[in-house]
């Protein structure tokens, strides 16, 4: 099993706290038997690295340094993520199982990849527009909330931490129910419960 | 390779969604290239009433969805738009059996989906620059400017080859992103003489705009400042103590109004009509009614509009600036005059309006010189050796 993970924040890059969380889940997935490269956003330590449990990390500076706020920022980043997951996939003679892209930021790489490559991608949520911006309904916010929705459209599955995160997903987005996994936060099954569902994003795929 | 070239170009306008230079460019250069055996596909941005998928004249045109969804402005707009455009390229690239052996972009409106679908695919990606961000706003001031400087700074170092229709556009570009000289080719630009052969009497349709006694004085092109708009308003009064003409302005722009109160202020409404966007077939009569075309333009990549004229046989007055300083060779196929100098531009237009000879032998010259150099199957097959070219030294690289 090899698995690219999209994050935009990554130790030594820290925002919130879904930096920890996708440490300690690579390291976790490595640990057991997958081959996991951390594609993430880094200023100027753009270097590959391994790290001792065997995760790999390509770190990608934005190629166009003025912006005029945080969505053009994200949107030139994506192609340098495209560059970095497409270097994976011609390196590993196009044997990659999957794409695990958290929050909104890499969706547009994302989709790209599974519409050029055939890689299908995992959407895993940490949170919604809706629910960070105080003005969900400006043109700003809906622009974020459709590529959200882009997200939802075009992921194989869709992974939450909570039951409510996967309702207000059915609520806002109108997903079908059967599309979302909720992932327990047990240490116990935790990592358990994610292998199975990139098993069965792996199987399924054409 | 395979036997057959097939390129997919990237631009945010192909008729019938026309907005500037790009959109004529395009179907012209594909339409030439599809005739020299070369499989053409096009991307482009949807347009109310086209088709999402048809093939004109040999090409493969897709239209995309532009992204109606909300965009706070139209930088976010471009960027959201290609994220679009790249995905339906993708999509659309992995399903077609021939493979694409180059992408083209053109311009920093399709940036981001040229760079990502080159990685993708590990393909060339080659990139026409029809204009610059610094040209356009005189400079680079905003926050918006500079983003989309260093996008269009991204997109040459992510290109190939950077072709430009002007040795003008060659140096400036060259310097605006610090580029190596061998990543730059020139091609110029076509201009499709056939479109103003046309036969008949215009003698009725000139004179919905002119009196018999007055000179046509034409002026296409946006109402803004590097079209120069300004500098022929202000030349007016100096070129009617001279000659009794009519001076016709098509296009449109955030100028017109101001335009508008000068005009007003030197009582010459009746002198000057500001006619607003044309359509095309009454443009191309008009272009030929003409008795002097002027561009007075002083930001100027190529300047297609003086080689419009030259087809249509309308002598032309020039700045010398840009690729106008190209086009026209002086006394030869035009007359230049300095740019941005109301006297020398008004000199200009009343030596061609006073002197039916000298008027008569630079537009026969003109006419000449648009057939030898600036015609499209040429170009088309300049553009094809220029694929060729890359193709060959891809063939060697890791990525082959």
């Amino acid at each position: 099993m090899r698995a690219v993970i999209f994050s935009w924040e990554y130790p030594p890059r820290v925002v919130g706290q879904l930096s920890g969380y996708v440490s300690a889940l690579s390291t976790q997935l490595a640990n057991s038997k997958v081959d996991v490269n951390v594609v993430t956003y880094d200023d100027s330590a753009t270097d590959q690295t391994q790290e001792p449990s065997g995760v790999k990390t390509f770190r990608v500076a934005n190629p166009v340094r003025t912006h005029i706020g945080v969505l053009t920022w994200v949107l030139t980043l994506n192609q340098e993520v495209e560059r970095a997951a497409a270097n994976i996939y011609y390196e590993e003679n196009k044997q990659v199982d999957l794409i695990d892209v958290y929050d909104w930021h890499f969706i547009p790489a994302a989709v790209t990849l599974k519409s050029g490559l055939g890689i299908p991608f995992v959407y895993s949520v940490e949170s919604l527009e809706d629910h960070r911006s105080p003005n969900a309904n400006s043109s700003y916010s809906m622009a974020i909330k459709s590529i959200e929705w882009l997200g939802f459209f075009e992921a194989a599955r869709i992974s939450v931490k909570s039951e409510w995160m996967k309702d207000e997903v059915i609520k806002i987005y109108k997903v079908p129910k059967e599309k979302i996994t909720v992932i327990s936060t047990n240490p116990n099954s935790w990592i358990k419960e994610v292998l199975k569902l990139y098993n069965g994003v792996a199987e399924a795929k054409e | 390779m395979k036997d057959k070239l097939s390129v997919m170009m990237l631009s945010w306008e192909f008729p019938p969604r026309v907005i500037g230079g790009i959109s004529p460019h395009i179907y012209f250069l594909s339409k030439h290239l599809a005739k020299q055996d070369v499989k053409v596909y096009v991307v482009t941005c949807d347009f109310p009433g086209a088709p999402a998928h048809e093939v004109i004249d040999g090409v493969e045109v897709y239209r995309i969805d532009s992204y109606k969804n909300p965009s706070p402005d139209f930088a976010t707009w471009v960027y959201l738009m290609n994220m679009n455009m790249q995905k339906e390229t993708a999509v659309l690239t992995r399903k077609i059996a021939d493979k694409i052996d180059v992408f083209h972009a053109h311009d920093w409106l399709v940036a981001n989906a040229g760079i990502g679908l080159k990685h993708v695919f590990r393909r060339p990606l080659l990139v026409t620059m029809h204009s610059t961000e610094m040209g356009r706003r005189d400079g680079l001031h905003t926050t918006t400017e500079k983003m989309i400087h260093e996008t269009e700074a991204w997109l040459t170092y992510e290109a190939w080859k950077v072709i430009c229709c002007s040795d003008y556009m060659i140096s400036h570009v060259k310097y605006a992103f610090g580029l190596p000289s061998d990543k730059l080719v020139m091609v110029p630009n076509g201009v499709n003489i056939h479109c103003y052969d046309g036969d008949g009497d215009l003698k009725d349709f000139r004179s919905k705009f002119a009196l018999p006694e007055e000179k046509i004085v034409l002026f296409v092109g946006r109402l803004v400042y590097e079209k120069g708009i300004h500098v022929l308003i202000n030349a007016v009064p100096k070129i009617l103590s001279k000659v009794d003409a009519k001076f016709i302005i098509v296009g449109s722009g955030y100028m017109k109004e101001q335009l508008l109160n000068i005009v007003r202020s030197m009582g010459l409404e009746h002198k000057v009509l500001f006619e607003g966007f044309m359509d095309e077939a009454t443009l191309l009569k008009l272009q030929k009614c003409a008795d002097v075309s002027v561009v007075p333009s002083l930001f100027e990549p190529f300047g297609i509009v003086a080689l419009e004229a030259m087809a249509a046989q309308s002598p032309v007055v020039a700045s010398d600036t840009g690729g106008l300083s190209e086009i026209i060779e002086h006394d030869v196929t035009g007359v230049k005059v300095y740019p941005n100098n109301p006297d020398s531009l008004a000199w200009g237009i009343a030596k061609v309006l006073l002197d039916e000879n000298y008027a008569k032998s630079i537009k026969d010259n003109a006419y000449k010189r648009v057939q030898e150099k600036y015609d499209w199957e040429k170009i088309a097959r300049q553009t094809k050796g220029i694929y060729e070219g890359v193709l060959g030294e891809y063939s060697k690289s890791f990525w082959a």
